[in-house]
């Protein structure tokens, strides 16, 4: 196999794609052409530019958050905010008020569903008993 | 999971849950003090898909529009800022499919801060407009895949393309910039 073979798996292998025999078959040939490996030297440094590049804050242009802002407010005209948004607020405020409870393993649950959940099997529970006694007062003598 | 080269962006503090609800609940300065925190996160994401700095100011627009709008179906399972970070690459990959970029002179985007370090000979104006010089079909999947490190699979999922067509394209794509930054460094 030539350089043209090796040539074109380089990317699979920066990539983590070779399987292992393959691996050791690209880096074999890398121990002993400088070619391939002075190609592959440059396709590492493109990566390592294109990551770095990935943490490199631009500053938006002036204004910005003033125009987003104004857009926003088209959206949200008064009257128009919508059932789920009023109520998701009223949810995520009340989850803010109330707090979450630790359980193992490091997790936590919001209170407001503990209450929720409490709230929704006393309702089961009382209709549950409403069955059984209408049931006990119609059963014949 | 958040994408490989999220650390600096993952270190942004989450908006507390109160201010999440009043943004939530149409309250437009909330909205603004979160759009001021993560301003920069999402314009970089739009620039880098982008290329350029007007389509870039809209698409990071359209993106903080997606989250206001869909704010009250955020839950914190996942930080904030994965989820900001995925609606604005989502929303500058849908702008660039839907629009056609405009032609601009290439500048040098506006760097918060240094000028960082990119690697032998690299600067940022250089790697800037050899990204910018790539056709849209290699600049995009390699954005994602060499910026951001998503998978190839979540590429294809974001770009509508089969994942064989993104790994043609990333590699293109790489060949094509490692010419163009030689040529810029020879010359």
């Amino acid at each position: 196999m030539d350089c043209s073979y090796f040539g074109s798996r380089l990317n699979l292998y920066v990539d983590g794609e070779l399987g292992y025999l393959e691996v050791a078959e690209l880096q074999g040939h890398l121990s002993f052409c400088p070619d391939c490996a002075a190609e592959l030297a440059r396709l590492s440094e493109v990566r390592g530019a294109l990551a770095a590049w990935g943490e490199v804050e631009l500053a938006p242009p002036p204004g910005f958050a003033e125009r987003i802002a104004a857009a926003a407010a088209q959206e949200a005209r008064p009257g128009q905010a919508t059932v789920g948004r009023v109520v998701g607020g009223a949810l995520e405020a009340l989850d803010d008020a109330l707090g979450r409870i630790p359980l193992p393993g490091g997790r936590t649950v919001p209170v407001k569903n503990v209450l929720g959940y409490g709230i929704a099997a006393t309702a089961v529970i009382i209709q549950v008993e409403r069955f059984l006694r209408r049931t006990r007062e119609l059963k014949p003598l | 999971m958040p994408p490989s080269n999220f650390n600096k962006w993952a270190t942004l503090p989450d908006p507390t849950p109160a201010e999440l609800a009043r943004a939530a609940a149409g309250d437009v300065e909330a909205f603004k003090t979160i759009v001021e925190r993560y301003k920069g996160m999402v314009y970089s994401v739009a620039y880098n898909v982008l290329g350029n700095h007007t389509d870039a100011e809209d698409a990071a627009q359209e993106a903080f529009l997606r989250c206001y709008r869909k704010l009250p179906q955020y839950r914190s399972e996942a930080a904030f800022s994965t989820w900001l970070f995925r609606l604005a690459l989502t929303a500058s990959v849908d702008y660039q499919r839907r629009e056609r970029r405009r032609p601009e002179p290439v500048e040098a985007p506006d760097i918060a801060g240094d000028e960082p370090e990119l690697g032998d000979g690299i600067s940022a104006a250089m790697l800037t407009a050899a990204l910018r010089d790539l056709p849209d079909d290699y600049r995009v999947p390699t954005v994602l895949r060499d910026i951001y490190g998503l998978p190839y699979q979540e590429i294809a999922d974001i770009t509508a393309r089969p994942l064989g067509t993104v790994k043609v394209m990333v590699h293109r794509g790489r060949a094509s910039l490692r010419l163009r930054l030689q040529a810029e460094r020879e010359s």
